[in-house]
């Protein structure tokens, strides 16, 4: 299956995708530098802001390329490579392929479980799953900018009902994220104390442990980033801690 | 005046650019696993795909949301419809946009940002386009390494490693929040161990406690404020 997976015709069908994206980022480039010196602005600031924004992006594109290589060992090569070149993100990509996996019935993201069917209905459920943000900005992305450029004038007499959320989403997201990675370590911990049984004790202990070397590699990282306030680990934190839970995977299953 | 009506166009021109592009990608994304289905011989299962839906996808509708009223006012339109286009926001998009605004100090709303940001992404897209290909035609010589049984258990535990490295990220800054809602989602399995097969059903009711904790959290925040 996985030889099928990483196939010149999947690599085909992805490229064609990827170079399209590709376009459509030299074309609004094109445009938009076009558009700042008609309006005027000095020419030295766009071409600093190409310059910083391409070096600046290479860490953090090694990053993704690593995202890429820990999820082609059961999804293939191109899938991987065109989830995380168009629309995709590290943590989301996992965690998507994960969770179809369940639902098809493959029991996990595992190249050994994978067949035609599971592949493709994980594929449809990546795609669907974080395209939400192209479709608002589709359907309402022009009006909600204009409505930020030209805010209403508040009505005479109007006042405020009910809570005051203002500030909360910033908060609210963080607190989802809090949810979503709760219930994957705690079913961790569940599977130890009652996989084999209830209150047993005998379950797997390796997901959890490869969880703790990954929150343990991620707290080294975060130290040495307040420590140096070296910014450039933020690109790589997720995916290097990753790496090595990973690592620590492979010693860790002898055990 | 005439910079005016330019800049104007080019907002114009840029939104319906934005839009094709973004239903051209949605339409070939979307249509990319049933071209794969046709050639690998089994098409997507919508019992399963529904099944993953309603369990994650509800959650990702929205973070998407959220993330959507958040980044929009920031990037403006061209660096907007460019990024939901290319992803990684967070982890690159985002710092990349306000490096480059920060660089050369735009104001926010101001047509030098909208420029600015579009000029930030695309060149950010691009590069991680190409390190991409890079990294794949160099990883082919790779395949028989990676496909090695020695390696089967790091590849069989790519989600744990991912949720302890996130578990650190997120927890440590609210500490009450995530230790109640793990130790609820813990209970739940230790008590339920069947549960165990449905793991991604359970982020909505472990969602809404770490929610429902940080909401009562704000208002009374609020509250205590107004005093």
């Amino acid at each position: 299956m996985l030889a099928k997976l990483n196939s010149p015709v999947m690599y085909l069908i992805c490229g064609v995708i990827v170079l399209f994206v590709a376009a459509v980022c030299i074309v609004f480039a094109v445009r938009a530098y076009r558009a700042g010196k008609a309006i005027g602005m000095d020419v030295s600031k766009m071409k600093r802001t190409i310059v910083a924004s391409a070096t600046f992006a290479v860490i953090p594109s090694v990053g993704i390329l690593l995202g890429v290589i820990a999820l082609s060992g059961s999804l293939g090569t191109p899938w991987p490579w065109l989830r995380l070149s168009v629309i995709g993100a590290l943590h989301y990509e996992t965690q998507v392929a994960e969770a179809a996996a369940e639902a098809s019935g493959a029991g996990g993201l595992s190249a050994a479980n994978m067949t035609p069917e599971t592949f493709t209905t994980i594929a449809l459920l990546m795609s669907v799953c974080i395209m939400w943000g192209m479709v608002l900005m589709t359907v309402d992305g022009k009006s909600y900018i204009r409505r930020l450029t030209t805010p209403k004038k508040p009505k005479d007499g109007s006042k405020k009902k009910g809570p005051d959320l203002s500030g909360f989403g910033d908060t609210a997201m963080t607190a989802m994220f809090i949810g979503l990675v709760s219930a994957y370590i705690g079913s961790y911990i569940g599977q130890i104390v009652s996989g084999e049984g209830l209150f047993t004790f005998r379950g797997s202990a390796l997901p959890m442990a490869v969880a703790c070397v990954g929150a343990a590699a991620m707290g080294v990282f975060l130290w040495i980033r307040r420590k140096y306030n070296a910014e450039w680990v933020d690109s790589f934190s997720l995916a290097g801690s990753m790496l090595i839970a990973m690592c620590a995977a492979i010693f860790l299953g002898r055990i | 005046m005439k910079e005016s009506k330019s800049y104007e166009q080019y907002l114009n021109t840029t939104h319906r650019l934005g839009r094709a592009a973004t239903v051209i990608t949605l339409a070939m994304l979307l249509a990319a696993p049933f071209v794969m289905g046709a050639y690998l011989g089994g098409m997507p299962n919508f019992g399963a795909f529904l099944k993953g839906f309603l369990a994650i996808g509800l959650v990702y509708l929205i973070s998407c949301i959220v993330e959507y009223f958040i980044y929009v006012p920031m990037l403006g339109a061209g660096g907007s419809y460019l990024a939901f286009i290319t992803g990684n926001l967070i982890n690159m998009k985002i710092p990349c946009a306000i490096n480059a605004r920060d660089m050369v100090d735009a104001k926010s709303g101001t047509p030098e940002n909208e420029i600015i940001s579009t000029l930030s992404i695309a060149t950010s897209s691009l590069v991680t386009i190409l390190v991409l290909v890079l990294g794949v035609v160099l990883m082919i010589p790779l395949q028989p390494v990676l496909q090695s049984p020695a390696l089967a258990p790091a590849f069989e535990n790519v989600v744990p490693a991912l949720f302890g490295a996130m578990a650190m990220k997120y927890y440590r800054g609210e500490r009450k929040i995530a230790a109640i809602t793990l130790a609820a989602m813990a209970l739940l399995f230790i008590l339920v161990p069947s549960l165990s097969g449905a793991v991604s059903f359970m982020i909505i009711p472990s969602g809404a406690i770490a929610i429902g904790l940080a909401l009562l959290r704000h208002l009374r925040g609020q509250k205590e404020g107004k005093r």
